[in-house]
């Protein structure tokens, strides 16, 4: 059964890629409005040999990288301690709604202006979008602890810093995961944005490039890309969702805001 | 008494938290920064507000424009996500061709999508609604797929026991018990539209709060990039609120309409 539908996923795939081909090939004459795969396959050719491709994904992939480990080193202190205090968690409360509720995009021009057009400004963005959704699980995983753990806890006598080590850590993981994964696909998305708005590297900045000069099959190799960056990176963090917290059922990957 | 007094201490802390951040704020743009091309005063941030809404009202044009762009791609999302995401609960063979494609498109960050679009429809209101359109529908088809799927066996059991045709299945049984799930779906698209908003004025738009947080930007007009900031954020809490409300009518039989 899981054969059945890995094949007809494929074939779904390699038939779609095939139509496209034959159809760019027989109705259009200009690659400008979508060009066929055949295209796109050298096009991505040339850019990687002439290691271009190359110097935009590490620039990418650096920045992303950062802002998502400070994300997490400083998103999981935050939570913990908002989990853990109820003043604490009632005075970062609005700020962090309000982080919240401001989209992506919106705030990108501000960051620019204040960090500049280089790495950091990115790094940044990466942060912003990441943190607010491991600050949230992280404080939901530490309060959501069954009590009887923290009874456990108390009658081996655990010091208050094995307490937090051995019993909360561990207990709010699953929670801190799933909000790396919902981080993890807005960040992608942010990067790209800040990229595009003003940078000199990075695939934001190819994929600007190659809008602005018609230069359509850069245009879909950037594309392609991107998808399969977000692809592998979803599926990663999936997989170690499943690994790290294997009774949570995470069918729901449907919660990305 | 005492839960009084721990609500009112609950609203002491918050209310602190808030005009001690915004004074802090004041405080760093007036004296530490200095520089109204970086930032400025919470207070010329309001000001600036009341004078586009209420004074020479030039908030409304570009309101108006985002709305409609979100309006129209928000609706198409809902007319072709939740039947699609029906149909693919339903039919195992829909679901196994759909769903590498629609995995593939999910996950893309929706902004690469942004250039090609603008290159098929031009910079008219094609490509803006697309965009939205593009940023909405997966929430609400996964949802909607998902609800469907999760369906409890035991209703759909009884439906056997009373003889209930394929029909009545549908509409009595896993119709109204998927609404909940396709509304949580609805719920997350409202913030992922609205990003969609912002991305597609970006890309050649005259007009439009993207265009207005752009252009504000670009020329270091801080005071109008932040209430663009502020209107966006008002936007995405009132339309999630719109939503909670028509949840909480919709499926009354479930008491925490919160969701996650």
């Amino acid at each position: 059964m899981f054969k059945k539908e890995i094949v007809r996923g494929a074939i779904s795939i390699s038939v779609g890629v095939v139509i496209w081909e034959i159809l760019t090939r027989l109705l259009l004459e200009n690659e400008l409005l979508i060009p066929p795969p055949s295209s796109v396959l050298r096009t991505f050719w040339t850019l990687a040999a002439s290691g271009k491709l190359n110097k935009h994904f590490e620039a990418t992939l650096i920045e992303f990288a950062y802002g998502f480990s400070t994300a997490c080193t400083l998103g999981i202190i935050i939570g913990y301690f908002m989990g853990m205090y109820k003043w604490f968690d009632e005075i970062m409360d609005p700020w962090i709604a309000t982080l919240y509720s401001i989209p992506v995009i919106a705030i990108v021009p501000l960051i620019i202006i204040w960090f500049g057009i280089g790495m950091l400004s990115k790094i940044i963005v990466v942060f912003k979008i990441t943190v607010v959704a491991i600050i949230l699980n992280t404080a939901a995983g530490i309060k959501n602890l069954d009590p009887v753990w923290l009874e456990l806890a108390q009658s081996l006598r655990l010091t208050g810093w094995q307490t937090t080590y051995k019993i909360r850590f561990p207990g709010a993981l699953p929670y801190i995961i799933t909000g790396m994964r919902l981080g993890v696909g807005r960040a992608l998305l942010a990067v790209v944005v800040a990229e595009l708005m003003a940078s000199n590297a990075g695939l934001g900045y190819l994929l600007r490039d190659s809008s602005e000069t018609w230069d359509s099959p850069k245009l879909f190799v950037t594309v392609i890309l991107l998808a399969v960056i977000g692809l592998v990176s979803f599926n990663l963090i999936k997989r170690l969702e499943q690994r790290m917290a294997p009774w949570r059922q995470s069918a729901e990957w449907s919660s990305e805001a | 008494m005492e839960a009084l007094t721990r609500n009112l201490n609950s609203t002491i802390l918050r209310v602190g938290s808030v005009l001690a951040g915004l004074v802090f704020w004041h405080f760093l743009a007036t004296t530490v920064i200095n520089d109204t091309t970086f930032l400025v005063s919470p207070i010329v941030v309001v000001a600036t507000g009341y004078e586009m809404l209420f004074v020479n009202g030039e908030l409304y044009p570009h309101l108006f424009a985002s709305s409609w762009i979100f309006f129209y791609g928000f609706l198409l999302a809902i007319v072709a996500g939740v039947p699609l995401g029906f149909l693919m609960a339903l039919s195992q063979i829909v679901r196994d061709y759909v769903n590498p494609w629609m995995t593939t498109l999910y996950t893309t960050p929706r902004i690469a999508f942004a250039p090609v679009l603008l290159l098929w429809f031009g910079v008219g209101g094609g490509a803006k609604v697309s965009i939205v359109f593009l940023g909405c529908v997966f929430p609400i088809l996964i949802n909607s797929y998902y609800g469907m799927r999760v369906v409890n066996r035991e209703y759909v059991e009884l439906a056997r026991s009373f003889r209930l045709n394929s029909r009545a299945l549908f509409f009595k049984i896993l119709l109204p018990a998927s609404v909940p799930f396709v509304l949580a779906g609805v719920r997350l698209a409202i913030g992922r539209g609205l990003t969609g908003v912002a991305i597609a004025e970006w890309f050649g738009a005259t007009e439009g709060l993207g265009y207005l947080i752009f252009f504000a930007g670009q020329t270091l007009n801080i005071p109008t990039l932040f209430v663009g900031v502020a209107v966006f954020a008002a936007l995405g809490i009132f339309g999630f609120e719109v939503v909670r409300r028509v949840e909480a009518y919709a499926t009354p039989w479930k008491t925490d309409a919160r969701g996650s």
